[in-house]
């Protein structure tokens, strides 16, 4: 990450313009607090310290960038910041369509619109998304069930 | 190239982050 993700302007950018980045050592006792159990582990927290969002491994330039905004979305979507979690959503879908965070992003946008509106017609079209654009994705099988929505 | 402003202390980072209601993102690593 050091080497490879770190240096990248891409990830540097949103990091400064989105996200207060801290760095833990593996030793240090708050690892054990947060459960980790392998690193690299990245941990998207709230400004309470609530946790919303993490990952294990290495990730590219082009997965990370849009893995952090995930995270973003994830805190502001779960704190009920539903227009800011959206916009972030829409920034992954439109500009990182082939990363491995689109898909869920997809997924929490359905999930998000239904708990902002109550309304589960976007939990069915989350589901229509993700069959049509990502066919054998994880986050295409966990939202099966809204097609019956 | 430009570098992170990393923090090295939560209780630091949570401070900032409340103050600009921002998330954080904390790295579990190596130092080596």
């Amino acid at each position: 990450m050091d080497a490879v993700t770190y240096p990248h302007t891409s990830v540097q950018d949103i990091l400064a313009e989105s996200m207060v980045p801290v760095r833990i050592p593996f030793d240090d006792p708050l690892s054990q607090e947060y459960s980790i159990t392998w690193i690299p582990a990245l941990i998207s927290l709230d400004w309470n310290g609530g946790q919303h969002y993490r990952t294990v491994g290495f990730m590219a330039p082009d997965e990370m960038v849009p893995s952090l905004m995930l995270g973003c979305a994830k805190v502001y979507g779960d704190l009920g910041h539903f227009d800011t979690a959206f916009a972030a959503i829409e920034k992954i879908i439109s500009n990182y369509p082939e990363s491995d965070a689109a898909p869920e992003a997809l997924f929490a946008e359905g999930v998000y619109r239904y708990k902002s509106t109550q309304d589960p017609a976007p939990l069915k079209k989350a589901y229509e998304d993700l069959e049509k654009q990502y066919p054998h994705n994880l986050w295409t099988k966990r939202a099966y069930p809204y097609r019956l929505l | 190239m430009g570098t992170i402003a990393w923090e090295t202390d939560i209780k630091v980072a949570l401070a900032k982050a409340q103050t600009i209601q921002k998330p954080v993102m904390v790295d579990f690593f190596n130092p080596g």
